[in-house]
């Protein structure tokens, strides 16, 4: 069982990933962690925050869910024009890492609802990343900090 | 036809009034210029910032024009009310104020506008019933790249002051 530490300015939450649904997805994320990216908040999705990995990883397609909830922790590819003001020259969506804080959200492609792979569900400080996150909105976002926390039971 | 101009960190767009369309519309958004507030942007409705109307300037209009179905342009300006019963969500990053009812003008300044949740979501755009208006009743002439690069740096950065006047009356 493996926990990732979510630091958010200046709160923290805790996650625990799904590695029996998404084996594949959590082995990479694992690889890749410590990551601290720009924060950004979803401006077609309500209450989500993500960061922008800007590795070239693919990521297959993996205990996908179109009803995404609070706390979970997702990854997929979002539409560039999403990300940046106008549309890159060659690129067309980016590999994301976020997560949804409050109801009525939903994750939306160009056209419709947008198949996301579940990686994790946050277990501790929802409540706190639900309150960062609106603040940022008011005030300014800042940087996104993903860490392990413990794995197999060890801190 | 009347224009108004949008002030936002120092950069300016022109709008033109729709007053052929929807003239009650634009005769209450022109009585109560100039309205000055921190822009927030939205986090449903793609590229687009909100200006939250208060105190006396607040408006609660009733609809008026062309049915909209959430087809929205850049550059599209929108009188938008939601009643306090359709309110979605804590909506914490708003002041205490807007939290329930909510009046605001509406300014999408690119590309996608309207898109996302709130145009793939029916429900939200309360066509069907009055718990909800947006009326399209100003458009921006072109968008000053300056302009759009301040209003995306809203979502980024934080409010940023917003200042609707008349122009040339």
């Amino acid at each position: 069982m493996t926990r990732v530490r979510i630091t958010l300015g200046r709160v923290e939450a805790f996650a625990q990933l799904d590695e029996k649904n998404a084996p594949k997805t959590t082995k990479w994320l694992k690889g890749i962690l410590p990551i601290e990216r720009q924060a950004v908040h979803s401006m077609e999705n309500g209450r989500e925050v993500y960061v922008v990995l800007d590795a070239p990883y693919h990521i297959e397609e993996e205990n996908q869910t179109i009803y995404q909830t609070v706390g979970d922790l997702i990854v997929y590819y979002k539409p560039a024009i999403f990300v940046k003001p106008e549309w890159p020259r060659h690129v067309r969506d980016f590999l994301v890492i976020g997560f949804v804080y409050e109801r009525d959200s939903a994750i939306r492609g160009m056209s419709g609802p947008l198949a996301t792979n579940l990686v994790g569900r946050i277990t501790e400080g929802i409540d706190e990343l639900a309150r960062e996150a609106p603040r940022m909105r008011r005030e300014g976002f800042e940087k996104m900090r993903i860490s392990l926390a413990s794995r197999d039971g060890n801190a | 036809m009347r224009k108004l101009l949008v002030e936002l960190g120092g950069t300016r767009a022109v709008a033109e009034m729709h007053d052929d369309i929807v003239p009650k519309t634009c005769d209450a958004v022109w009585r109560v210029l100039p309205v000055e507030g921190m822009a927030i942007h939205a986090n449903w409705s793609s590229r687009e910032i909100m200006l939250h109307l208060h105190g006396e300037k607040i408006l609660r209009l009733p609809p008026e024009g062309p049915v909209r179905r959430g087809t929205t342009a850049p550059g599209d300006i929108v009188y938008f009310w939601r009643s306090p019963q359709m309110s979605r969500g804590k909506q914490l990053a708003y002041s205490s104020e807007f939290q329930r009812e909510l009046s605001e003008l509406a300014i999408f300044y690119g590309d996608p506008a309207g898109g996302g949740l709130a145009a793939d979501d029916p429900a939200r755009s309360g066509r069907d019933s009055n718990l909800q208006v947006s009326t399209l009743f100003a458009t921006l002439i072109d968008i000053p790249r300056e302009f759009a690069r301040k209003c995306e740096d809203v979502r980024h950065t934080g409010l940023q002051r917003l200042l609707v006047t008349r122009l040339g009356q």
